[in-house]
């Protein structure tokens, strides 16, 4: 039985720099009791065209075209907003990707539960608040009574996700719109919330619109599929027939582009040719020493009368090597202090260590002015490449800095040296006067890690380099890096919360704990046979492609 | 482009140009007809007041004692105070002192606040601290007494005036510049600047000011209007301009004592004020709208 049929919902976005279809025809059916996926990258239209039917976007800019959404015998396009209301978060419900900032943070998860029951459900306090606690149990909150009145910063990410699912749950809506709500979370958290909405889904018989970009999520939870690019609907079919036999070539290319990490990366083809020797070499001779390397911050806890100071360890007493040439992993999930410590490695944070050298430089006993010399040779490439671009220098700007600041080239050579930067990365030569807006995500990673090589350096911590990119863009970046340090003979310390990435493209691994490095090996010997049980643990939780025979 | 003194421009002049941050901000306000009416309102004034000796049609010190006052007439448009001066005359040349004023004083309180703000931003800590906490202690002094005390010690001089207003408008500059390089310096880029090698006053220059060049600039339209203000409210006082000199703000002071009897000396230089702070205000609020998309609407 069909719940809700949408068909040819189209929404444009009227902004200064012209109309944007943003939804473009779009046409899906959710059936009762079934999840149907919404898969693409970002800009697809994905989230846009759930919020138009719940009436969420913003308008103006935002105007629905045309459509209609039947849900209950009803259009939810003609609705008025007063009568939307009355279904918004009543039998339909959404859960967010940020569960921080979906939730009210002055308000107890109580209050906010008994408040959502309350608005569409005449009842007392006291039948509300029996409701609350029921769904609670439901989504797996042990302590309730106590855990009713604590705030929301008092609960993990994870926990917080449940309270929302909770928070949806209480109205005992008919159908629930899930956009992106792992995306958030740590891998083994992500791997509880995706079994607890299937749980639910099952026993409250739901009917689920689950929005992601994650292909191997969606694997595991859909019984339809919905691709979109552009605005468009590519390709929709049930999840078994879409992932053994896709039709469209996008389809195509997003399942091949998901690093699988049951597979063996494939570098080892290439490194033949460069020869055993190299590696014989190197592995005598470590570029970068590292022991016993802490950092702690204090954190001042104001009570009434005395200011309590407690030491917080993002590192703890870590000791590592990295090798001349290759490319060592380090994995956690957040808080694990994995950046806290890519940046203590090359002194952007100073941290206390026993011994830290690099390249037979002991960066602790520096001064500030051989320091700023020494980091010609420490180079980082960060997570976010909007952020990590000087939104007022062209890519010349931003290219010409290091080279003159380091000396590496002149005014006759600068021009020659820049656009063999951009040839390396893979960049055209003609956007050598452009700014960062005018480029997308992956090209403006291209840029940074174009500005990494520039002062030609020994060291590259990479930190997250892909997470915030698609996975088309994503595969293509890996291996531009894969290549690149190849090619310059490269070290790199590469940070990732994203095991089948690592796998993919790093010689050795440390998986990182709170603060500690729990467990350090080649890759695949730590892939294949996981001895530490937090690791095992993490691996497990990676979610693969699930394709049933 | 910043680097492009190191290399000619031949060589890049083959590749296509970009759309710099700043030109769309130009392109958003020139669609922004308040702010650009301000601006060419503006335009013409400094041109007025630049050329004001050669445009005026008497002499700023002239006087014709048995003319006396007189209204608006075909000789003198905007008629003649109680000495036979040309009010015209007076008030271009009035413009003159106090548009200095005002861009001088705030390129002073623009120059001072900015460095100390980033300065103040940037390093944190104790530092932060310590330069801000100068910055309260001169909040907390009284602007009047301050400047009377300054006239008292070092007499009175048009570039006191100048000092002063801009010893006293950069605090808060100082406090606005600090709060955005606060926020800035937790950006990636900077990031990556340290990690590349740069000093601390290239990180600044290239890397923290031009980026915050919106707010800046915002504020400084702002200022100056206040600054004009404040410069009318001691030449009022009698701590400001000394007649026959003139500024907008001595003039007004003089129309105030005699409004019943010749309202035309208030009237005349508290228009050219009034709209001059409108023309500027126009241009501050277009300029922010301009650097701030998501503020304005289309």
């Amino acid at each position: 039985m069909s719940l809700l049929t949408v068909s040819n919902l189209t929404t444009r976005f009227y902004t200064r720099e012209g109309i944007t279809t943003a939804v473009d025809k779009v046409s899906f059916t959710v059936k009762q009791g079934e999840i149907l996926g919404i898969v693409g990258e970002s800009g697809s239209g994905k989230s846009v065209c759930c919020y138009s039917l719940m009436g969420l976007i913003p308008s103006p800019p935002g105007k629905i075209e045309s459509g209609s959404a039947l849900f209950q015998g009803q259009d939810l396009l003609k609705l008025s907003e007063r009568e939307l209301r009355k279904i918004r978060g009543n039998s339909v419900a959404m859960i967010f990707q940020d569960p921080m900032t979906s939730l009210t943070p002055h308000m107890t998860i109580g209050e906010q539960l008994i408040e959502a029951y309350r608005v569409h459900n005449k009842s007392t306090s006291q039948q509300a608040k029996l409701r609350a606690i029921k769904v609670l149990q439901e989504v797996g909150i042990t302590n309730i009574e106590q855990r009713m009145n604590a705030y929301p910063h008092e609960f993990s990410g994870g926990m917080r996700q449940r309270v929302m699912i909770a928070m949806a749950l209480i109205t005992e809506p008919k159908l629930l719109i899930a956009d992106e709500p792992t995306t958030a979370l740590d891998v083994t958290v992500q791997a509880q919330i995706l079994q607890l909405i299937k749980n639910l889904q099952i026993s409250h018989n739901l009917g689920v619109i689950f929005i992601t970009h994650d292909l191997a999520v969606i694997s595991q939870l859909a019984d339809d599929i919905v691709v979109m690019k552009n605005g468009e609907v590519v390709e929709a079919a049930t999840a078994n027939a879409l992932f053994r036999s896709p039709q469209h070539p996008y389809t195509q290319s997003l399942i091949a582009a998901i690093p699988d990490s049951a597979k063996p990366k494939n570098r080892h083809a290439i490194e033949v040719n460069a020869g055993d020797e190299i590696k014989a070499n190197a592995a005598a001779t470590p570029l970068v020493e590292v022991k016993g390397l802490s950092k702690s911050y204090s954190l001042t806890q104001n009570t009434w009368f005395f200011s309590k100071k407690r030491e917080f360890k993002a590192v703890d007493n870590v000791s590592f090597d990295i090798f001349k040439g290759e490319i060592l992993g380090l994995v956690g999930e957040s808080g694990s202090g994995k950046s806290t410590l890519g940046r203590s490695v090359i002194r952007l944070l100073d941290a206390d260590a026993n011994v830290l050298r690099i390249d037979n430089t002991d960066l602790q006993s520096l001064g500030a002015d051989d320091l700023r010399r020494a980091r010609k040779n420490l180079q980082m490439i960060f997570q976010d490449p909007f952020a990590s671009l000087n939104p007022r220098f062209t890519v010349f700007d931003t290219l010409a800095e290091p080279l003159l600041v380091h000396g590496i080239a002149n005014k006759n050579n600068l021009l020659q040296k820049i656009n063999e930067l951009l040839d390396d990365v893979g960049l055209e030569r003609k956007h050598i006067r452009k700014y960062p807006h005018e480029f997308s995500g992956g090209q403006r990673q291209r840029i940074a890690i174009a500005r990494a090589l520039a002062p030609q350096p020994k060291l590259i911590i990479a930190d997250e380099p892909v997470s915030a990119l698609d996975v088309t863009i994503q595969a293509q970046i890996l291996e531009l890096l894969l290549e690149l340090t190849q090619k310059h003979g490269l070290t790199m310390l590469f940070i990732s919360h994203d095991l089948s990435v690592v796998r993919y493209l790093c010689d050795r691994v440390m998986v990182m704990n709170k603060g500690q490095i729990v467990e350090q090996g080649e890759t695949e010997a730590l892939f294949s046979s996981p001895k530490n049980s937090y690791t095992q643990q993490l691996l497990s939780a990676i979610p693969t492609l699930k394709v049933s025979a | 482009m910043f680097f492009k003194s190191a290399i000619s421009l031949q060589e890049l002049n083959q590749y296509e140009q970009g759309r710099s941050l700043s030109e769309d901000a130009f392109n958003r306000l020139k669609k922004n007809k308040f702010a650009l009416f301000g601006l060419i309102y503006l335009s013409v004034m400094i041109v007025l007041a630049v050329f004001a000796p050669l445009l005026a049609p008497y002499a700023y010190d002239a006087q014709d004692l048995s003319l006396g006052a007189t209204p608006p007439s075909l000789a003198h448009w905007m008629g003649t105070d109680i000495f036979g001066r040309d009010q015209l005359t007076r008030i271009l040349h009035g413009s003159r002192v106090s548009l200095m004023v005002g861009f001088v004083a705030t390129a002073v309180a623009l120059l001072i606040g900015v460095l100390w703000g980033t300065i103040a931003g940037y390093s944190g800590g104790k530092t932060d601290a310590i330069m801000m906490r100068i910055v309260d202690v001169l909040y907390a002094l009284p602007f009047t007494i301050f400047i009377i005390l300054l006239t008292v010690v070092f007499g009175r001089s048009i570039f006191l005036l100048f000092l002063a207003i801009g010893a006293v408008e950069w605090l808060t500059m100082a406090r606005i510049v600090r709060g955005q390089v606060m926020a800035l310096r937790q950006q990636e880029f900077i990031e990556a600047a340290v990690s590349m090698g740069l000093s601390r006053w290239q990180i600044m220059s290239r890397h923290l000011i031009p980026n915050i060049l919106g707010p800046i600039i915002v504020y400084t339209t702002l200022t100056i209007p206040s600054v004009i203000l404040l410069e009318s409210f001691l030449s009022f006082l009698g701590l400001g301009i000394q007649p026959p000199a003139s500024s907008w703000g001595s003039l007004i002071s003089y129309g105030v004592e005699t409004i019943e009897e010749y309202p035309w000396l208030l009237i005349f230089p508290s228009l050219f004020l009034s709209v001059t702070l409108f023309a500027l205000n126009f241009l501050g609020d277009g300029l922010r709208d301009a650097f701030d998309p998501r503020s304005s609407k289309d």
